[in-house]
């Protein structure tokens, strides 16, 4: 392993509660004896983890865990109240939207200030600022002042300033997640060619996917408090895992809330909400017709939806979706799209959809199930990712990625001539 | 203490940011720069007509070095420029350091740049002002070698004035009473030093006590008599003036920037 590039030793982080404290010199002297701990917020308690050098590094949790503030004071913006934070080279900065921009200087005059606000001298700015500039894209306004530049442009040219200062270490706060698709793709592939020149990348990061597959490590922050720290895809199935149990829980509540207010009177919502068709469940079972815990990866399964019709129903639609534990929506399909006629449909009952050899490799899925109306225009019921689909190694290995093609290989030799 | 190394690395940004605040001052303006130049000798004309003419200030006490010339105006001015330098030094220090607010907490540099880039461009002030000066001086004749001694002055003044800069502005970022607060001391200070009057024409007691000898507790009374003397009078400043200047600027920088560094970080959070 690479030596630690940025060494965070028991982080702690407070701050002052009250925004408009003692502001006046009055205050100072009226509020003295007052408690204070009372205004008191620990944003990062205890936080220890190291980076090392060349790696890409994403910080994860929900708005308000201490994300961002960990990244200031790895940037040396916030002084933290207790432990230190060793930083070992060069910082460049994008905490913010158009960090440092100011409105009435014209792009290339920002370009110019923001560099030098990150240490670099005018020489240097010289030789990257047609960079910065092609990869901004903001050629034409690059004499406008950068108030009349739109959102996306304002992004582009902070990441690119950002990005092209030859810094050692890179921290970037939620913000490449304003621009377009192409740019975001951009950003990241310019940022993975980064990493491989030896730049440390610290990211906060919304998204799980990018955490899974590029970066080498990540950490997990709830309330100021580190949940768990490792690599990407470990911490993010760890981070997804109590998200959906958190769903799950939140799901219950509101079903017992329903059934106990179904108690008294019933509420007109609930009227509508009590569909004809319901779910039961969702099972999966293997060839043999059984129902099992897991299935085995290249063996035929069967995903059965129980429901139950309190009224004849025409020509309803089934459904179902997988998604993969990291929020991927693996696949789904329903009756209509196979052009399977239902018929009509009462009393209880099973939907059985069948596969002649499990394609997904062995990992855990989940499966949502859902009930509409002849035209998918009304949903009598869904369950969204309400079971889980668990999938083992069989006799061969699987593949890489998430599925199966299930082809097959030959080869045409020419002769030579 | 922040590392003047540390600082000296982010220069390009000094003067960067300089240059921005001179650029933007004159944005705009028909006559742009020559508006630095323009404020000063207009406000020199006015001095000359008021006090040469209607008050007739110009009494023989007031005879410059050069044995001829007798100007009030130009005696006025050169405690003027001194002025100007501090009361702008610690207004721009202030001012500068709360709009490079929401840069310092987006962005790492040292807090101390933009005071310092601020003071830079008071200095160019200070130095235009000085030049018209000197300017008026040579038209009269009235020249010396210790005019030479001006930059030292300057220096020790703008040193002087970048210290306390630092320590209010960072005061002014918790406190915002600060800003009115130095509006009102700067008042007091104005007329608590000899520019619009001299010290040697003082002759009443207050209370018993001579007002002299609480004026010379005012460092910037040594700078104005040690510019007086300088360029007008052009005699050297005295021993006490060099002590009382050279401690001033000494002090102020070493306490206000050890207050700086050691509370900015935290006050940065604020802003």
């Amino acid at each position: 392993m690479a030596e630690p590039k940025i060494i965070v030793d028991n982080v702690s982080k407070q701050f002052r509660l009250q925004a408009d404290r003692s502001t006046s010199i009055k205050e100072l002297f009226t509020r003295r004896g007052r408690d204070k701990s009372v205004d008191e917020f620990w944003a990062l308690k205890d936080v220890s983890l190291e980076i090392p050098e060349g790696s890409m590094y994403a910080l994860i949790g929900h708005n308000g865990s201490g994300k961002s503030t960990l990244l200031r004071c790895i940037a040396g913006i916030y002084q933290p109240n207790g432990g230190a934070v060793h930083v070992d080279g060069r910082i460049s900065t994008l905490l913010e939207l158009g960090a440092g921009f100011h409105p009435d200087l014209s792009g290339r005059e920002n370009i110019y200030m923001n560099a030098t606000m990150l240490g670099m001298s005018r020489k240097s700015i010289d030789a990257v600022f047609d960079d910065i500039v092609g990869f901004a894209g903001v050629e034409r306004f690059l004499d406008s002042p950068v108030k009349v530049y739109s959102t996306g442009m304002y992004v582009r040219l902070g990441f690119s300033v950002a990005v092209h200062v030859q810094p050692e270490i890179l921290i970037i706060d939620e913000v490449i997640a304003v621009g377009d698709e192409q740019f975001q793709r951009r950003c990241f592939d310019h940022l993975y060619s980064l990493r491989k020149q030896g730049v440390t990348i610290v990211v906060v990061t919304h998204g799980l996917a990018i955490v899974e597959t590029m970066c080498d490590g990540a950490a997990w922050l709830e309330g100021g408090v580190l949940q768990r720290v490792g690599t990407g895809p470990e911490v993010a199935a760890a981070y997804l895992g109590r998200v959906n149990d958190r769903e799950a829980e939140q799901r219950e509540e509101t079903r017992v809330r329903l059934i106990s207010s179904d108690a008294g009177a019933a509420s007109p919502e609930r009227a509508e909400s009590h569909e004809d068709i319901t779910i039961d469940d969702v099972t999966f079972a293997n060839a043999d017709g059984e129902d099992v815990s897991h299935i085995v990866h290249g063996e035929k399964f069967r995903l059965r939806i129980h429901y139950t019709a309190s009224a004849p129903v025409e020509e309803p639609v089934f459904g179902f979706a997988i998604h993969a534990m990291n929020g991927v929506h693996v696949t789904g399909t329903n009756t209509q799209i196979n052009g399977v006629s239902t018929g009509v449909v009462a009393g209880s009952g099973v939907a059985e959809f069948a596969v002649p050899a499990m394609p997904l490799v062995p990992a855990e899925y989940e499966v949502s199930g859902a009930i509409a109306d002849r035209h998918v225009q009304r949903l009598f019921d869904r369950r969204d990712r309400e079971w889980r689909l668990i999938v083992r190694h069989g006799s061969n290995l699987p593949p890489h990625g998430l599925m199966d093609l299930g082809g097959e290989w030959s080869f045409v030799q020419e002769d030579p001539t | 203490m922040t590392a003047p190394a540390k600082v000296w690395d982010y220069r390009t940004l000094i003067t960067n940011l300089a240059m921005r605040d001179l650029r933007s001052r004159y944005k705009k303006s028909f006559l742009g720069w020559m508006w630095s130049l323009i404020n000063p000798a207009v406000s020199l004309g006015i001095y000359t007509v008021v006090f040469g003419f209607f008050l007739g200030g110009n009494d023989s006490a007031l005879l410059a070095g050069n044995g001829r010339t007798k100007s009030f105006a130009l005696f006025l001015f050169c405690g003027l420029v001194v002025w100007n330098a501090f009361s702008s030094g610690v207004n721009q220090s202030i001012a500068s350091f709360l709009a490079a607010g929401p840069m310092l907490t987006r962005t790492y540099f040292p807090p101390e740049c933009p005071i310092i880039a601020s003071t830079l461009t008071t200095l160019i002030q200070t130095s235009i002002e000085s030049a018209i000066l000197m300017a008026f001086m040579f038209a009269l004749g009235n020249v010396g070698w210790t005019m030479l001694l001006l930059p030292v002055i300057v220096a020790l003044l703008t040193l002087m004035a970048f210290g306390i800069g630092l320590l209010v502005s960072l005061l002014n970022v918790r406190y915002r009473d600060v800003n009115y607060l130095v509006g009102i001391a700067l008042q007091l200070i104005f007329y608590g030093t000899p520019i619009v009057y001299r010290l040697d024409t003082i002759d009443t007691k207050i209370a018993g006590i001579d007002p002299t000898s609480l004026l010379v507790l005012n460092p910037l009374t040594h700078f104005v008599e040690a510019i007086r003397s300088s360029l007008y009078l052009l005699h050297a400043p005295s021993l006490r003036n060099w002590i009382a200047m050279v401690l001033s600027a000494t002090l102020s920088v070493t306490i206000g920037w050890w207050v700086f560094s050691r509370k900015a970080p935290r006050f940065i959070e604020e802003i």
